[in-house]
């Protein structure tokens, strides 16, 4: 009698299952064969669920496979086209980091070339009052010497009066001179970062259709 | 459409902040190369505008009336960023592949028809808004520059032509961009009533590091091309009062003002009319000697000049506000402040304090701070 075997479990060994009657004194089967059948059983059911499992598994994994073919041509798509996303992305931030780094930087030095121009014209301004108050200074002592000498004063004094005069005139002249020179260099070098800023601004524009165009542009699909 | 699980929905996903942004116009980027070219470089204000364009829709998507114009605006709006209905898809389709991701497990068929609902209603509305401007507008106005005259180290006043002459109310404001900045618009005020040769004034304050700004008012020469936006805002004279009018202008902020004091100058009978014109330093009182010949010419006009960080100036110092404070009573004018959003705040709280009702003080604040 063959009921425990090692060949698979058929429904046919099942139902053909014979068992010898019991030993000499017992009645029905004999209890250890049918033990040892049913143990077989078990153990074939518990391995046919386990492979039942890993069969289901492979269905949902080969079914899915199936419908992203069909679905959409070429690997994962959807997979892809977030990859391309998120690269973009990055890319974008770099291009805004740069923009905001060449503005924080325009910002620093148009707000330091503000502060440098304000401080030349006070100090402008005050070497002017001095300037203009040793000229009024002058001016009242040259008076009070003509007033003092009266119609005397002589033709060699009248003619130093004169030069003074000229002289002011001439010192005057050439503050102003150093005046607008100061304010001409400091328009010079606003135009120098203002044209720093532009080239910066266009290699960041260069830079941002660069990476743009190294994103693989094949798996869009939508 | 479930508009509070819509609400919902919006909710969880803006909690992303710029994130949501930024995968929103990569994967539209991805999808239409063709459209980065109508953006900027830098996408930081653009991710913004976005939010709070959406963060808008969503808050008054129960509220119709408020939504409705606030589309039809947006939709005016885009079509000088060259906008057309076309995009309006593939928009949509990125807008729900984003609203996708940031939800994660939580997107069903139910929610993604919500928003496709929500978004084909918002598209509709502002495509027929723009194709209704259509008819009556162009997308913008090119203009060409016709004078630049640098006042200040900051300020310059750009005289421009337009190609087409375009019609605008004097205190109202366009969008302005620059060929040597693209895809940047700026608003800035009309300084002058409306001519009959048609140009116009912009007075453009370079803000440090404000690329717009900068490249306006130092780049640019004559010659150059700007394109300009519709007419917008509801800075104007009001024509039907008789109350006597006191202006206020910080700064750049003198534009509007003055094209409202041409505009006063056509009246039959001009409102009695004191402008006050505040600046840090004297030197920064770029347009005086312009004012002062229309105060000579007008004597409805006073125009009263105030420095706030020169001492010895040999007039009025102090801010806009402390020299209002000090001059005569303006409890029954009509005001109209403009300027930095300091200079705003403080004058009309200064009014307020003077006894100006609310409805009675008008306000333009140009955003920027002055440093």
């Amino acid at each position: 009698m063959t009921q425990v075997s090692s060949e698979p479990l058929t429904p046919e060994l099942v139902r053909s299952a014979a068992f010898p009657p019991a030993r000499l004194g017992r009645r029905g089967l004999d209890e250890a064969q049918v033990h040892a059948f049913c143990g077989w059983v078990s153990d074939e059911v518990a391995r046919m669920l386990n492979d039942n499992i890993m069969l289901q598994e492979e269905v949902l994994r080969l079914r899915g496979r199936l419908l992203d073919r069909s679905a959409k041509p070429g690997a994962r798509p959807e997979d892809s086209h977030v990859q391309a996303v998120y690269v973009l992305s990055k890319a974008q931030q770099t291009a805004d980091r740069c923009v905001a780094d060449a503005q924080e930087y325009s910002r620093e030095i148009a707000q330091d070339a503000r502060m440098r121009h304000e401080e030349i014209l006070r100090e402008a301004k005050v070497r002017a009052s001095v300037i203009l108050e040793e000229a009024h200074a002058s001016a009242s002592q040259a008076a009070g010497a003509v007033r003092d000498t009266g119609e005397s004063l002589s033709a060699a004094e009248r003619q130093e009066l004169r030069a003074e005069i000229a002289y002011l005139r001439t010192f005057s002249d050439v503050c102003r001179t150093h005046l607008r020179a100061y304010m001409e260099s400091l328009t010079r070098s606003i135009e120098q970062w203002e044209r720093a800023e532009h080239e910066s601004a266009s290699a960041a524009r260069a830079s941002v259709r660069h990476s743009a165009h190294q994103v693989p542009a094949q798996p869009i699909g939508h | 459409m479930d508009e509070l699980r819509l609400k919902e929905s919006f909710a969880r996903v803006a909690a992303h902040g710029d994130e949501v942004a930024l995968f929103f116009y990569s994967h539209l980027f991805l999808s239409h190369p063709e459209l980065r070219e109508m953006f900027p470089v830098s996408m930081a204000d653009q991710r913004d505008r976005l939010l709070k364009a959406l963060g808008q829709i969503v808050a008054d998507v129960s509220n119709h009336e408020a939504l409705v114009p606030y589309l039809g605006g947006l939709g005016r709006d885009h079509r000088k960023f060259g906008t057309l209905a076309e995009h309006y898809p593939a928009v949509g389709a990125s807008l729900l592949a984003t609203l996708a991701h940031f939800s994660g497990l939580g997107w069903t068929e139910d929610l993604a028809r919500d928003w496709t609902e929500a978004y084909t209603v918002i598209a509709q509305v502002m495509t027929e808004a723009a194709a209704e401007d259509e008819s009556r507008n162009p997308p913008w106005w090119g203009a060409t520059v016709a004078g630049h005259e640098r006042r200040t180290m900051d300020i310059t006043v750009i005289k421009v032509v337009p190609d087409v002459p375009f019609s605008y109310v004097p205190g109202q404001s366009v969008a302005v961009e620059s060929e040597a900045r693209p895809r940047l618009w700026r608003f800035y005020s009309m300084a002058n009533a409306p001519r009959l040769d048609a140009t116009i004034d912009f007075h453009v304050r370079a803000i440090d590091g404000g690329p717009v700004s900068s490249a306006l008012a130092r780049s640019i020469t004559v010659g150059s091309r700007l394109r300009l936006g519709a007419p917008v805002g509801t800075l104007r004279l009001n024509m039907a009062s008789r109350r006597d009018v006191l202006l206020a202008g910080g700064s750049t902020g003198l534009a509007p003002l003055k094209a409202m004091i041409e505009q006063a100058a056509d009246l039959a009978e001009p409102p009695r009319t004191h402008l006050v014109f505040g600046a840090r330093t004297a030197a920064g009182l770029y347009d005086l000697a312009d004012l002062e010949k229309m105060a000579a010419q007008w004597s409805w006009l006073t125009v009263t000049p105030a420095v706030s960080a020169e001492p010895d100036y040999q007039g009025e110092t102090g801010t806009v506000a402390d020299v209002i404070s000090r001059q005569a009573p303006v409890g029954d004018h009509d005001t109209y402040v403009c300027g930095s959003s300091a200079m705003v705040t403080a004058t009309v709280s200064r009014l307020q304090s003077l006894g100006v009702p609310h409805d009675h003080i008008y306000v333009e604040d140009y955003g920027w701070s002055e440093s």
